[in-house]
């Protein structure tokens, strides 16, 4: 399909955000594998006068971790330039004065740590994988039922992923359950979240217009974007299938094989 | 003796009463204060009574004994359970089953072969809802596995609190699967038509008593019973406006809607 815009629009961007997993690199055995060409296409757009900032919906592992498993790939990212649902939640419960009860894997609980988890008055899920036991399951259950004005945030709302052994139920499922449980909407922290996607922004000091998203799932990633007023451009590496160039609903405003084209293109158009 | 319902004009003389187990006539191990002889008395007014429970946990036979334990007078054939709606419909579709039940419940599936199976019976099953087993299940639904649900109760009341029921991890195998369970149980109209089928009656001849607004009243009302809501078990404040119609009646506990059908319904 004919890509709407894209790069002509490139002129006037000031920031970009990428996906991470399946757009830096793949996910397996260990670490997984860097995608070709990503680690000098990070480079370039940090040597460019862009803002990058990298956007994950990771919620197994802390920022700091996951950081330095790039590292280890051949990445030079930091911290503070990476955004996944975790701080975020932090950011939004201080903000609105809820103190959580947490149900996520025992790796992201030191995203918490500066949160005050006494006497809870919300519960947080994150993809919390064979820590969501029926017991587990049935304390936060318990949090919210017992709750005049209950409030779930959920990390996401994937329905499941695939990994070596298997595709496995993600945080998405047990989402539904607590819903239909309590009889309550969660509120979705993270792609595709608009939230989550102007926190991002906010933190660039930028307009929506004046940014690209480039990722590999055409609706959290590319739609998710566009939903919030911001370009998306979609790499045909990672989670993409062919049939995501015939989506009924979201149309990426550009499709390239992966983010080191896409950066080749968008350099060339502001004249670098 | 098989009933035109469809000819009956209007509503009828009472002709059964159904009665919900868990939390209508007991909770957990304590009968309901004034139940026994309340039952005892709708005995003597010569209506048929059935004992329906979406409880899944325990085959007929536990829960007999248990309320035979309570003093409480009645046989097993009376007793009619979400498994044993489940059980009709698997040996309907000649499904092979992986039964996520308890132990207790897999009684009423004896003879029916659990081999390489081909379908996913979820009921009550704390120890079976891990995170394995609904993977599991999950990537058989997805090979094309039926989904069957005993029933989709949100919740139930525990002697330590209310407990998470199997409604909530159908809710989520659908939404993972993008596949609509079949479900058995309350509040399914085809349940309560079950239940009264054999007793010769139409559902504009029956009320059905439950503590559950939606499970218990609403269902029954929709399959064209009436339906009293009893404050105990997992009553709570304000039930009686979650559902539409209302109940036709909402009062303190089983004898007293024993003795609202005597004086008025007979």
């Amino acid at each position: 399909m004919a890509d709407r815009d894209w790069p002509g629009s490139a002129k006037s961007l000031k920031g970009v955000i990428l996906d991470m997993c399946g757009v830096l690199y793949d996910s397996g055995e260990g670490d997984g594998v860097a995608i070709r060409g990503s680690v000098e296409a990070v480079k370039k757009l940090k040597a460019s006068d862009l803002q990058l900032r990298f956007c994950t919906n990771e919620t197994q592992a802390s920022r700091e971790t996951f950081v330095a498993k790039l590292g280890r790939l051949g990445f030079d990212i930091s911290v503070s330039e990476v955004f996944s649902p975790a701080p975020t939640a932090v950011t939004v419960l201080k903000d609105r004065g809820l103190r959580p009860h947490l149900l996520v894997y025992d790796g992201l609980l030191s995203e918490f740590d500066s949160v005050d988890k006494t006497n809870p008055n919300c519960v947080v899920i994150g993809d919390a994988a064979e820590k969501f036991t029926y017991q587990n399951l049935n304390e936060a259950f318990r949090v919210l039922i017992g709750l005049e004005n209950p409030v779930l945030f959920s990390l996401g709302q994937g329905r499941y992923y695939k990994e070596t052994d298997g595709l496995k139920l993600d945080v998405g499922v047990y989402m539904k359950a607590l819903e239909y449980a309590c009889d309550l909407k969660a509120e979705v922290i993270g792609k595709p979240s608009p939230m989550f996607f102007q926190s991002v922004l906010t933190d660039m000091g930028l307009q929506p217009h004046e940014a690209l998203m480039i990722g590999d799932d055409l609706v959290n990633d590319v739609g998710g974007a566009q939903h919030c007023g911001m370009k998306g451009v979609q790499v045909r590496t990672g989670k993409y299938r062919p049939s995501d160039e015939r989506h009924p609903t979201v149309s990426a405003d550009g499709t390239v094989d992966n983010l080191a084209q896409a950066v080749d293109m968008l350099l060339s158009q502001r004249g670098l | 003796m098989p009933v035109d319902c469809n000819r009956m004009a209007g509503r009828r003389a009472l002709k059964a009463v159904l009665i919900d187990l868990s939390g209508t006539l007991h909770v957990e191990d304590a009968a309901v204060p004034g139940a026994q002889d309340a039952l005892n008395r709708l005995r003597q007014a010569s209506v048929a009574v059935k004992f329906v429970t979406n409880t899944t946990k325990e085959s007929k036979r536990i829960l007999l004994e248990r309320l035979q334990r309570l003093n409480f007078d009645l046989q097993e054939k009376e007793i009619f359970t979400s498994l044993s709606a489940a059980r009709t419909l698997l040996e309907q579709k000649q499904h092979r089953p992986l039964l996520l039940v308890e132990d207790s419940a897999r009684e009423d599936f004896t003879g029916i072969d659990t081999s390489e199976p081909n379908a996913v019976v979820i009921g009550l099953a704390p120890d079976q809802f891990n995170y394995q087993t609904l993977n599991k299940a999950f990537r058989m639904i997805l090979d094309g596995a039926p989904l069957i649900a005993i029933h989709k109760a949100r919740y139930y009341k525990r002697n330590d609190g209310l407990a998470l029921g199997p409604g909530p991890f159908v809710s989520g195998l659908e939404y993972a699967t993008d596949c609509k369970a079949t479900v058995v149980g309350k509040p399914e109209k085809t349940f309560f038509i079950q239940a009264l089928s054999d007793l010769g009656c139409c559902p504009s001849e029956a009320v059905m008593i439950g503590d559950d607004a939606r499970d218990d009243v609403g269902g029954a009302q929709n399959a064209g019973m009436l339906g009293i809501l009893v404050r105990t078990g997992k009553y709570r404040e304000g039930d009686e406006n979650k559902i539409n119609p209302p109940p036709y009646l909402t009062c303190a506990s089983f004898p007293e809607a024993v003795e609202h059908i005597l004086k008025n319904l007979l």
